[in-house]
């Protein structure tokens, strides 16, 4: 007791300890502040154009009236292409580096060497390639599909590595036991191994569709600027921060929808990190348990 | 309110449907342009100028409600972009928000409005006229402080357009400068972004499409528009061609147009559409 005290006190008078607090909590609210002055000025600006005519109704007068119900429609498009694609192949890459090659083999190394480097690739130049390979080479055009496998592109390395790591943290006791009790490899990695590995592929999964849905520079050279309601995954389809872009930065009048265009991305952004989150802490948990 | 929300809903889950079957049914590039003897139909595709993109996709919603089978998918870029894709028929049109220059000369081009590029500066800053001389020694780095020109001791931020924009060929064209001599402080690259940049520096000065500078100094912007030449800046100046820093917004084919692309050009030269480009704030050509 009377020790604590006397720290306590040596800490509050020497002036490095002082200073040192100050600059965490300053640090702290400074983030804290900054996002708070963010999220209130797209509420304070955005929120008085939010109807439900505003979320369904096509944009007028190049988006400086009307709604964005085409655009929300092309980004969850977009999105799900993005994720129908990248789900599996995500997923079984990130098996085939934790559970079959060792973390030092040199193939191992190369394609996680060649993952990070794709991880830090410009928005741009994902852009230009999926211009250059979807929409020329392959044919398909300014499409949503286009636009969605570029994004695929995009989330990939995070949606990898996140997963993998996942897989790696899972201990070694569990598989050796699993062999001990003669299951297969397949048994144990469904069973076993994947629910565990569940929570990383969540954050991986919320990272890439965070990275996704604000993506512009990689859509509008492949989804495209069409702002029409799609008919098919291969019309052209504008997305919603694309959308943003233009009416803040080429269309003069346009700030207000931007605003509310902005404000209906991040409730979207904060929508998708709060299921994955509540998937991750409650949804799953029950599985690991009960096998 | 309910009821609606509910045939929302059943709009989306039927058109996910609708859009899997299409799109592995429909092969692509399948709806071409085709002319019928009645009825246009297909799909024009149309990229280039962003400055002309947002006008052209409006006008090209005038043209769908007039054909209900024809659909115009408008891309945005930049006008060399619209001059490329054109060249080689990734496009069916092409946008370019400048003259056409000699080497174009292979392509067709047809005028649908104008617009005027002006020197926009802080509402809050003194100086209310500037010369050509002095805006040329400005941009090209031998006035740097706004007290040699009449106004507060303070240094110049000199706002540039990026390369590939028209209006930043259209300023350097009419000023005579080379994009090299330019010792520019910000380099931006749309409209809006430019009035943006001035408004949030006070000793800043740029230069942006007449219309946009226009509509938000109407809006209570804090911008200005500096006369050029004598001449005020305003769309009716550039519309009885008195503005001397003005370009034309041409769209442009490959070969000569035929058929959708035919119609759509006479649509978007005809009077139906001066409506449209005056609320996208340019200047309709004067008949």
């Amino acid at each position: 007791m009377g020790e604590d005290r006397v720290e306590t006190l040596n800490r509050t008078q020497n002036p490095r300890e002082w200073l040192a607090t100050v600059l965490v909590w300053g640090a702290a609210t400074l983030v804290t502040a900054i996002f708070s002055w963010l999220l209130g000025d797209i509420l304070w600006h955005g929120l008085s154009h939010i109807s439900w005519a505003f979320l369904t109704a096509p944009p007028e007068n190049a988006g400086r009236r009307g709604g964005i119900g085409p655009i929300l429609v092309s980004t969850a498009l977009i999105l799900g292409v993005c994720l129908a694609v990248s789900l599996p192949i995500g997923i079984g890459t990130a098996i085939l580096l934790a559970e079959f090659t060792s973390a030092q083999s040199l193939f191992g190394r190369v394609t996680r060497r060649s993952l990070d480097v794709l991880a830090g690739v410009p928005s741009i130049v994902v852009g230009l390639f999926g211009n250059a390979f979807f929409c020329k080479a392959l044919g398909l055009g300014f499409s949503i599909l286009s636009g969605g496998l570029t994004l695929a592109c995009m989330v990939l390395p995070i949606l990898i590595r996140s997963t993998e790591e996942g897989f790696r943290a899972v201990p070694v006791s569990y598989r050796l036991s699993a062999a001990s009790l003669g299951l297969s490899r397949t048994t144990t990695l469904l069973h076993l191994l994947l629910p565990a590995a569940v929570p990383s592929l969540l954050v991986g999964l919320v990272l890439g569709i965070g990275r996704a849905i604000a993506e512009t520079a990689a859509l509008i050279f492949t989804s495209g600027y069409v702002d029409r309601m799609p008919e098919s995954l291969l019309d052209s389809g504008r997305a919603l921060s694309i959308h943003i872009f233009d009416l803040s930065m080429n269309v003069s009048g346009g700030d207000a929808n931007a605003y509310a265009s902005s404000l209906v991305l991040v409730v979207l952004l904060l929508a998708i990190n709060g299921t994955a989150s509540w998937l991750a802490n409650y949804g799953l948990h029950r599985k690991i348990v009960t096998i | 309110m309910y009821r609606s929300a509910e045939v929302f809903w059943h709009q989306i889950f039927g058109s996910i449907v609708a859009f899997l079957l299409v799109s592995f049914l429909g092969a692509p590039g399948s709806a071409k342009a085709q002319t019928a003897t009645d009825q246009l139909s297909g799909k024009l595709v149309i990229t280039g100028a962003s400055t002309l993109a947002p006008l052209i996709a409006e006008i090209g919603k005038g043209f769908e409600s007039l054909y209900t089978k024809v659909r115009v998918d408008v891309q945005t870029g930049g006008s060399s972009r619209g001059i490329a894709d054109a060249r080689q028929g990734l496009a069916d049109i092409g946008m370019v928000s400048r003259a056409m220059k000699d080497e174009e000369q292979d392509l067709h081009a047809f005028p649908v409005a104008r617009d005027g590029v002006g020197i926009i500066l802080h509402k809050d800053n003194p100086v209310q006229t500037l010369s050509d001389e002095q805006i040329i020694a400005i941009y090209t780095g031998k006035i740097t402080n706004w007290k040699d020109v009449g106004g507060k001791d303070a240094a110049i931020t000199v706002v540039n357009k990026a390369e590939g924009r028209s209006t930043l060929e259209v300023f350097l064209h009419y000023f005579k400068l080379k994009n090299t001599a330019v010792k520019a402080q910000v380099v931006i690259g749309d409209n809006e972004q430019g009035v943006k940049t001035v408004v949030g520096n006070r000793n800043a000065i740029g230069y942006v499409s007449i219309g946009t500078a226009e509509y938000d100094e109407s809006q209570g912007v804090p911008i200005k528009l500096l006369p050029t030449g004598g001449v005020n800046a305003s769309t009716e100046t550039v519309r009885n061609g008195t503005f001397p820093i003005s370009r034309p917004l041409h769209i442009v084919t490959r070969t000569p147009p035929v058929g959708l692309a035919k119609a759509f050009i006479d649509y978007a030269q005809s009077k139906a559409v001066h409506d449209t480009i005056k609320q996208q704030y340019f200047v309709p050509l004067a008949e």
